[in-house]
């Protein structure tokens, strides 16, 4: 558990959410710009809706396919957007679940 | 999609050996070896024709026993857990996969047993006299794998036999990787057993393994059950194969290694040159790209075709992922189940990005291949 924008939350080993429902776009922020975002644009705010209505529809995180088909970005692209890349960045700061998974 | 994930599981199949093998289990399939029903007696056949199709494909004599398993961390965890006696001293190495390692640190945790893990070179490769040095008095087994999944570099299993028959030690080999790509002569080698999977480069379905052991190694059951024989006895029989083949075993499996068993012996010299200069031709492309690291690839003698390399300051699993969405290129990134590997090359935190070839690998895969990588590497 660590404090974060004004409340309690549980973050794994690698600084994912534990429990989805604990995100909030304050939170987010605050993580952005732990991870070294120095701005965020609407672009990032797109990124992780997108993330995160899939998983709350789909309950599960989109396939690297999906995720390039529905930004309408290459995932080099997206990986260039998050200091910290596709997994420590943008999923991460989603609030999606750590995959613990080697990809 | 460009499949370079062959090192996890060949793909595609030939499809014709498992058109074959699902043919012949309709027509056979009854239980092998469970009743005196012709059928019954005629897949019991098929099954020993098997084992000693294997016997021959490794090297030994008939009086080796070819034991099936689900693969080849099934064959491995019988074999530790059944030759393995409290006190017992083991000896390994960094370059092992988990179906080693786990079990190992499992038993060790127990307090049952204590095992060393020798180091490997920096051009990938563990050294016998490493090993001889590792060995105590009271080493019940050498237990290395044969070719790494993570470097693919094929270790000197005879040179390490011969360390190992001077101290009176058994040793097993894991030839997960290794097996159906290059030549294995296990009884020349001096080896006394080894634990092999289906379905990499024998190009078997996936569900089927084995061990391979030779007349000195007894392994004590460690799962009990019907075996079809002593059906009297409430014990396991002690009789091989079947002490360590408790329940019904994997007929369609059994059929399929076969077929491509026989698939793979027709053509293996051939297939595995033709691998390896794609391999060479994807090393050269990857290892003048900026920022990107190759391991222990500077000689592709002795390996497989497998590379793996890190791309300076981004992450292993962030790359996979570009190369599959944006490239539609499998590879395998991360730890590859292999921590060890990754501890000693220092890739622990970031992983690393494995290509693996196949025999359907083709020229303008490659060639693809080093395209993305170059583009990915190419974005600072």
């Amino acid at each position: 558990m660590r404090a974060i924008a004004g409340r309690e939350v549980a973050f794994d080993e690698e600084g994912f959410f534990e429990d989805f429902e604990s995100w909030s776009e304050e939170i987010f922020e605050a993580l952005a710009q732990e991870s070294g975002i120095e701005a965020i644009t609407d672009q990032h705010r797109r990124v992780v809706r997108f993330l995160r209505d899939f998983y709350a529809y789909n309950g599960r995180a989109p396939l690297n396919n999906q995720l390039r088909q529905g930004m309408g970005l290459s995932l080099l692209e997206l990986e260039g957007l998050f200091p910290q890349g596709l997994k420590l960045g943008a999923r991460r700061l989603a609030g999606l679940p750590n995959p613990k998974t080697c990809s | 999609m460009i499949y370079l994930d062959n090192a996890a599981t060949s793909f595609p199949k030939p499809a014709e050996c498992l058109r074959r093998a699902l043919e012949r289990y309709l027509l056979l399939g009854a239980s092998p070896g469970r009743g005196g029903y012709d059928r019954a007696v005629e897949a019991e056949a098929a099954v020993a024709t098997v084992r000693s199709k294997l016997c021959r494909f490794f090297g030994v004599d008939e009086n080796y026993r070819v034991c099936f398993t689900y693969n080849a961390t099934d064959a491995l965890n019988l074999l530790l857990q059944g030759l393995l006696q409290p006190g017992d001293h083991v000896v390994s190495s960094r370059l092992e996969h988990n179906s080693v390692l786990r079990p190992l640190h499992h038993l060790q945790s127990q307090g049952r047993i204590r095992f060393d893990l020798v180091p490997f070179s920096p051009d990938g490769f563990i050294d016998p006299a490493q090993v001889s040095a590792a060995i105590q008095p009271a080493t019940r087994l050498v237990i290395l794998t044969h070719a790494s999944n993570v470097l693919g570099t094929v270790q000197p299993a005879q040179d390490i036999a011969a360390v190992c028959r001077e101290r009176g030690v058994p040793l097993v080999l894991d030839v997960s990787q290794s097996a159906g790509s290059i030549p294995i002569r296990l009884k020349d080698w001096g080896a006394q057993g080894l634990a092999f999977t289906g379905h990499k480069a024998l190009l078997g379905p996936t569900g089927i393994g084995g061990l391979v052991l030779g007349p000195d190694l007894d392994l004590e059951p460690t799962r009990f059950g019907g075996t079809g024989v002593d059906s009297r006895s409430p014990y396991q029989t002690r009789e091989y194969p079947y002490r360590l083949e408790a329940g019904t075993i994997n007929l369609l499996g059994i059929l399929g290694l076969e077929e491509s068993l026989d698939y793979v012996e027709r053509s293996y010299a051939a297939t595995y040159a033709r691998e390896m200069a794609l391999a060479e031709k994807l090393r050269d492309g990857l290892q003048v790209l900026p920022r990107l690291r190759l391991y222990a690839a500077d000689r592709l003698d002795n390996h497989l075709p497998v590379l793996t390399c890190t791309l300076e300051k981004r992450r292993s699993e962030d790359i996979g992922a570009i190369l599959d969405g944006d490239y539609g290129i499998a590879v395998r990134a991360g730890l590859h189940c292999a921590p060890f590997v990754h501890q000693q090359l220092g890739t622990l935190a970031q992983g690393a990005v494995r290509f693996s070839l196949g025999p359907f690998t083709t020229e303008t895969e490659i060639d693809a291949a080093v395209a993305a990588m170059a583009t990915v590497a190419g974005r600072i």
